[in-house]
């Protein structure tokens, strides 16, 4: 009885998100993009200053630009599947890194840290 | 402190351990540290419970740590899903594998646990040997995979050398049962030792990663 009320409650869980006080994060299509991903918090300023921009604009260098991060990442059949391991692999590998040599960082493995809209901050 | 206690304790601060072998104390912050120490206090406790060992008498004890082991895992699950509202979409379609084995490893481990118990189990087997051989290979399924959530979402075992300390461990707990016979007493440890063990290590490892940032 009590396995199947966890149970009901932890789909319910996954389905619908945590209760109010909590913040639930949903989906959001950004423009340009056509899925609905995570919303994203990125500051370019304090955190991020330092950073040399190709780092994470390789559009840049490739000569690429006029056209976003999520604009190119979500609807580009090639990388669109790659989404998460590849922003994963560039944001969280370095904070994850800075961190391990005791250096201030940003979030590691918090999803809420990183996954608000920028309003909502 | 009895022989069986010992071992559990031992097994605990093992677990640990291993998650400190990359050399690095990088963390998640607390609500996350703290969420995965249940975690690996967890997979322990089910280490622990599949020491080969004729338990006979001391049976009762082995089930009552086992409902001590279950709340334990689903605590962990749960931590996450009521205190960050992004991670459920690791449990929609998608999600990476790591969580899927996770999930597995939850979803077995509760009829394992449960189906044991005394009424409920003499109504799903007739006899005491289906029982066993059901109840070894569903405790095997949740080592499987509880071990390969660990592994593969590799945040705190991010080396190949944890992962083979962590197999080391594995294995000991789960083969040599005359290995583990010579050791003497059966292998039962008591909730209370369970409790004590599990906080001593989660506070460790909370406060190793997060203490001085
Ligand atoms: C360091 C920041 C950071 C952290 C921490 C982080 N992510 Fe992400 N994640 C990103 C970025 C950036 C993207 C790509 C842009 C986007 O999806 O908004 C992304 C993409 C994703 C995607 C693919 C997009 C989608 O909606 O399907 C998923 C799923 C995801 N993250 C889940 C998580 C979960 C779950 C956690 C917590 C365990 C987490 N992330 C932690 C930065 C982060
Ligand atoms: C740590 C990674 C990172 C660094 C370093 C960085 N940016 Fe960005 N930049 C981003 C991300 C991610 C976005 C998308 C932000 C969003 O959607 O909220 C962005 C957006 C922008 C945009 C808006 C257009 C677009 O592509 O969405 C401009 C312009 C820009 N960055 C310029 C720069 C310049 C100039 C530098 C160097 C001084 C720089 N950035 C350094 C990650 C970075
Ligand atoms: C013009 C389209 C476009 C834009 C704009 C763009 N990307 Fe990419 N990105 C790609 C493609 C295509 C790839 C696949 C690798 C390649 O062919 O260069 C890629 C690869 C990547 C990778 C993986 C790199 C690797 O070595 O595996 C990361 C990380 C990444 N992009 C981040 C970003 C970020 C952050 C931004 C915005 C600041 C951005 N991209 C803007 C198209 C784009
Ligand atoms: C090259 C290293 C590097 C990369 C790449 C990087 N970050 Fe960071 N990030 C940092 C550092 C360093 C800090 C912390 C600075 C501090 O606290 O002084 C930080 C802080 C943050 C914070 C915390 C802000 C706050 O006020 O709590 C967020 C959110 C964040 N980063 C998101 C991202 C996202 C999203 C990406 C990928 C698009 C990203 N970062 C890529 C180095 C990086």
């Amino acid at each position: 009885m009590l396995f199947a009320a966890l149970l009901v409650l932890g789909l319910a869980l996954v389905v619908f998100g945590p209760p109010p006080p909590i913040l639930r994060i949903q989906r959001v299509t950004i423009a340009g993009a056509g899925r609905p991903i995570l919303p994203m918090r990125f500051a370019h300023d304090d955190d991020h200053r330092g950073i040399p921009c190709a780092t994470c604009h390789h559009e840049f260098v490739d000569r690429r630009t006029g056209s976003t991060c999520m604009h190119c990442h979500v609807t580009d059949p090639k990388v669109s599947p790659l989404l998460e391991r590849q922003f994963h692999d560039l944001c969280r590998s370095c904070h994850i890194k800075e961190q391990a040599e005791g250096k201030p960082a940003g979030p590691t493995r918090s999803c809420v840290a990183c996954h608000q809209t920028d309003e909502e901050f | 402190m009895s022989r069986g206690n010992a071992v559990l304790a031992a097994i605990v601060g093992l677990v640990f351990l291993v998650s400190f072998a990359s050399g690095a104390r990088v963390g998640g912050g607390w609500f996350w540290d703290l969420g995965n120490a249940l975690g690996f206090l967890g997979l322990a406790g089910i280490l622990f419970q599949m020491i080969p060992a004729a338990r006979g008498a001391a049976t009762k004890r082995h089930e009552r740590l086992g409902y001590w082991v279950l709340a334990i895992a689903g605590a962990h699950a749960f931590w996450f899903l009521l205190g960050d509202g992004a991670v459920r979409v690791y449990l929609q379609p998608g999600a990476p594998l790591a969580m899927w084995l996770g999930l597995a490893a939850l979803l077995v481990l509760a009829p394992l646990t449960l189906l044991a118990r005394m009424p409920e189990r003499a109504r799903v087997h007739r006899s005491f040997r289906g029982f066993r051989a059901v109840h070894r290979f569903l405790g095997f399924a949740v080592v499987g995979t509880a071990s390969l959530h660990v592994a593969l979402t590799g945040f705190y075992l991010t080396r190949w050398l944890q992962d083979a300390l962590l197999l080391a461990v594995i294995s000991a707990c789960c083969l040599g049962r005359s290995y583990w016979a010579r050791l003497g007493a059966p292998a039962v440890a008591s909730a209370p030792a369970f409790a004590a063990a599990g906080l001593a290590a989660a506070a460790a490892f909370v406060l190793a990663r997060n203490l001085g940032r």
